[in-house]
């Protein structure tokens, strides 16, 4: 963390084995609080697949998503990668059994739109056109989309 | 019972996996970053940076947010940004290739994993990325 008003010095190079455990650790911390979202989240999908609800919901999707070649269940990924992250989003997609050009299509448009929210803050910081670029993301996914459906079509993918 | 028993076995399934992804990352991640190589590498691609309008200014902030992502590398990129006293065509020009192309090596593995082509969404990003930015840089020319 930077204190206010500190000069910028360089950063200090700790060891080894203090770097392996700096790693560790976080990456234990972070796994952590992925976990904690994704599994109810993915229970949750799984047991919801046995419901007419997720059959509703999906037909209401279907016209949206049928443009990039996903089937409507899909968009609860969608939602699940714009408000949280990709680690939420993937533990929708595993239970609803998508194709491997499906899954590829959501990680393209989804590795470009996620955590909407608190990206969009990151960006804002560097500029003042958070927003905008928030913006750009969403279409930039969507055209991201097409082109992938396109060359898909094409049998080039 | 029982399909709430088989949903739970997925889901810690899916969760070894990813736990298995991430700790090696980060901590790859933490070994490797203080290696003078990454602060060298500014030279090499700063051509190219050229071609999408960046200054070798905008190199670290533009790697970390490529390689760790915008949530992960906000502190450095916030930092350089505010340091370096990026123009706003600069920021706006490494804004916009970040929110296409970011976090590639995380995001493509946890796709790769359950199923996806790392391939084609590397290529896909990355292409869109350089001919988006590209474009921008000669639309909004330098003051």
């Amino acid at each position: 963390m930077i204190e206010p008003g500190a000069p910028a010095v360089e950063e200090q190079v700790p060891d080894i084995p203090t770097r392996i455990r700096t790693g560790l650790s976080a990456g234990m911390q972070t796994s952590l609080k992925i976990i904690k979202v994704s599994i109810p989240l993915y229970v949750g999908v799984t047991l919801l697949k046995g419901t007419p609800v997720l059959d509703l919901l999906g037909k209401a999707f279907a016209p949206v998503m049928g443009l990039f070649g996903l089937p409507g269940e899909a968009a609860f990924a969608f939602v699940a990668a714009f408000l949280l992250n990709l680690y939420a989003a993937i533990a929708v997609i595993v239970p609803l059994n998508l194709t491997p050009f499906q899954v590829t299509q959501c990680g393209l448009m989804m590795g470009i739109a996620h955590n909407l929210i608190v990206e969009g803050a990151v960006l804002s910081t560097t500029g003042a056109r958070g927003w905008v670029l928030t913006l750009c993301r969403l279409v930039i996914a969507c055209a991201a989309g097409l082109l992938l459906r396109g060359l898909w079509l094409l049998g080039g993918v | 019972m029982e399909p709430l028993l088989a949903a739970l076995l997925g889901a810690l399934k899916l969760s070894a996996k990813l736990i298995l992804i991430i700790v090696p990352l980060v901590t790859l991640f933490e070994v490797l970053r203080h290696l003078p190589v990454f602060r060298k590498a500014g030279n090499i691609v700063e051509p190219a940076m050229r071609g999408v309008g960046l200054t070798r200014d905008a190199a670290v902030p533009l790697f970390t947010g490529i390689f760790l992502g915008l949530a992960y590398g906000a502190g450095i990129i916030i930092r350089v940004a505010q340091q370096k006293y990026l123009p706003d065509r600069e920021l706006f020009l490494m804004g916009l290739f970040l929110a296409t192309c970011h976090s590639v090596i995380e995001d493509i593995l946890i796709f790769a994993v359950i199923g996806g082509s790392g391939l084609a969404i590397l290529g896909v990003r990355l292409g869109l990325a350089v001919v988006l930015t590209g474009l921008m840089a000669r639309i909004w020319k330098p003051a």
